[in-house]
């Protein structure tokens, strides 16, 4: 068995299972942690606040507007976060992968020219929001080992995508694939869980505030 | 004189008739200076007048000295199948011509360079000690720039340095398999990072051009040298060898910048531009001009970051941390930028009250 067969075979089942069901069981625990009740009668509601909240966080506070940091850090993190999604999901060497070992099915693909452009903006986003982390004095403080592992990681996944973009090179693909194995099985249990956590963070957020008769 | 010889011995590109009827292709030629095309009876072996009234060698040595056909495209140049022209090029950056030999020697000389003035001068450390006060110095935003080129300045590098010296480097020590995969992963990053790094190149100046402008400050800093082989000479913000850089990264970035975007574009973009240089779209005269610019304007930006890089680290005590939390010792900018210092401590240097990195 050669590496790449290695890598899109037994490899590849066993990164995806591990994604899989280490994602599924954190998802699981915290959806079931519970929540103490509060005694005091809600003024609010909870369900507004929770939606409220979700949606209003996609846009910084306007109290804030004026200060060109939260517009980077908003700008570059919608170029990373939007520009990453596209190229996972819709990027040509990506759309026959997934019809091929996971879904059986396919959906149109971006042109080359939509691919660049996704990339480049995905590239720029998480560059300078992995710089800011060493940079900027509070989010360095702030910043875990794992946060750095994981930007590192979500990086190179991306540079050994770009480079494999040729298709001249078996070398190549498996370089790529094996680095995005390594990224699905360190996810689970790592600060990209936000992928998925974002959401009950903010409502969870949202609600109480709501609770508490603060919607907006 | 790269363009002489050929263009000599070829002559004018005056269209003449060589003769007709190849396969039903109708070959033009330049008529040679003084000179024109022999054409001798066809040395018929098949057929009757399948070659019309030429040998293969002739009109195959019209082509080869750019004989122009009709072709479907309406670009004059695309009736041309080898560019004669092109032959000053292709000899100037072929592995050992004077563009790639010339790039390796000008960065061992650099390297060589720093390693010596590293050997002879050793670290440049604060004479005073450390005052234990910081100043601000660079900006979160400057910060943030700095680093986002600096990452993206080192994967261009790399990766084109690997395009440029894959064939005279690479190939003796790794073989052809492996750096063909080399080749092919750097083309296509540097490919894809270079509209960043375009991008970034121009954040780059607008972040730092304030205090990067000439001042007279510079000519005393540079008539001693910089201080590099001692004494400290009075320097603002930036001294003069920071704002050469800074202004050699500027004009090498919009150089690499502009003819990176037209090498990415050779088909759309460059015979656009090139009608607007030239008054004609002549795309490949364009492309060859952008080629040397790219590897020249390259080259020198390496070299002088090579040099940035060992006086903004190891080379000179107490700078490195300016780009990293964005203060300085006291001492430090007093030993360094002595003016910029006095500035920074007839406000609030020192206080930690209102002390703004300047912008």
């Amino acid at each position: 068995m050669s590496i790449i067969e290695f890598l899109e075979g037994p490899a590849w089942k066993a990164s995806a299972a591990a994604f899989l069901i280490f994602a599924g069981w954190r998802l699981v625990v915290i959806l079931t942690a519970g929540r103490r009740h509060p005694g005091a009668e809600p003024i609010g509601s909870p369900l507004l606040g929770a939606v409220g909240t979700t949606l209003r966080h996609f846009v910084p506070r306007p109290a804030f507007w004026r200060r060109p940091k939260v517009w980077f850090v908003s700008l570059a993190g919608y170029a990373f976060h939007l520009g990453l999604f596209a190229v996972l999901l819709f990027a040509a060497p990506h759309v026959a992968f997934i019809r091929d070992h996971i879904l059986g099915l396919e959906w149109a693909a971006l042109p080359r020219w939509g691919f660049i452009v996704a990339a480049e903006f995905a590239f720029a986003g998480l560059l300078t929001l992995w710089v800011r982390r060493f940079v900027d004095p509070v989010v360095r403080l702030v910043s875990r080992p794992d946060d750095h592992i994981a930007a590192g990681l979500t990086f190179l996944v991306m540079l050994t995508g770009c480079m494999a973009l040729g298709e001249q090179s078996v070398a190549l693909r498996a370089i790529h694939l094996g680095l995005a194995e390594l990224w699905l099985v360190y996810f689970p249990f790592s600060s990209l869980m936000h992928t998925f956590t974002w959401v009950f963070s903010r409502a969870v957020t949202g609600a109480e505030a709501g609770r508490r008769g603060v919607h907006w | 004189m790269f363009f002489g010889a050929r263009a000599r011995q070829r002559g004018t590109r005056a269209p003449l008739a060589l003769g007709a009827g190849l396969a039903g292709l109708t070959v033009v030629g330049p008529a040679l200076a003084g000179a024109p095309p022999k054409v001798g009876p066809p040395m018929q072996t098949g057929p009757e007048n399948t070659l019309g009234g030429l040998s293969d060698s002739e009109i195959w040595g019209a082509i080869r000295h750019e004989a122009f056909g009709i072709a479907t495209s309406q670009r004059p140049e695309d009736g041309v199948l080898i560019d004669a022209d092109g032959w000053w090029w292709t000899e100037l950056r072929m592995p050992s011509g004077p563009l790639v030999q010339g790039a390796i020697w000008f960065l061992l000389i650099v390297i060589l360079a720093i390693l010596l003035f590293a050997i002879v001068r050793g670290r440049i450390r604060l004479e005073g000690g450390r005052a234990g006060i910081r100043i601000p110095r660079f900006s979160l935003t400057q910060r943030v720039v700095h680093w986002t080129v600096a990452a993206l300045f080192i994967i261009m590098a790399l990766s084109g340095l690997v395009i440029l010296f894959g064939r005279p480097l690479l190939i003796p020590v790794f073989g052809h398999g492996a750096t063909s995969v080399m080749a092919s992963a750097a083309m296509q990053a540097h490919n894809l990072m270079g509209p960043v790094f375009a991008v970034s190149i121009l954040t780059l100046f607008a972040t730092f051009l304030p205090g990067n402008l000439p001042s007279q400050d510079d000519i005393g800093w540079i008539l001693k040298g910089g201080g590099l082989f001692g004494g400290h000479p009075h320097a603002g913000r930036y001294n003069a060898g920071e704002k050469a850089w800074f202004w050699t990264a500027t004009l090498a970035g919009v150089v690499l910048s502009v003819s990176g975007i037209l090498m990415l574009f050779p088909d759309n973009l460059a015979p656009w531009v090139a009608e607007l240089a030239y008054g004609f779209p002549r795309a490949r005269d364009l492309l060859h001009l952008a080629e040397i610019g790219h590897v020249v304007a390259a080259v020198i930006m390496i070299g002088f970051a090579l040099g940035h890089i060992y006086l903004g680290t190891y080379g000179n005590e107490g700078a490195f941390e300016g780009m990293v939390d964005g203060t300085v010792d006291l001492n430090w900018a007093r030993e360094h930028h002595d003016l910029w210092a006095g500035e920074m401590s007839g406000g609030s240097a020192g206080t930690g009250a209102a002390a703004e990195p300047a912008e």
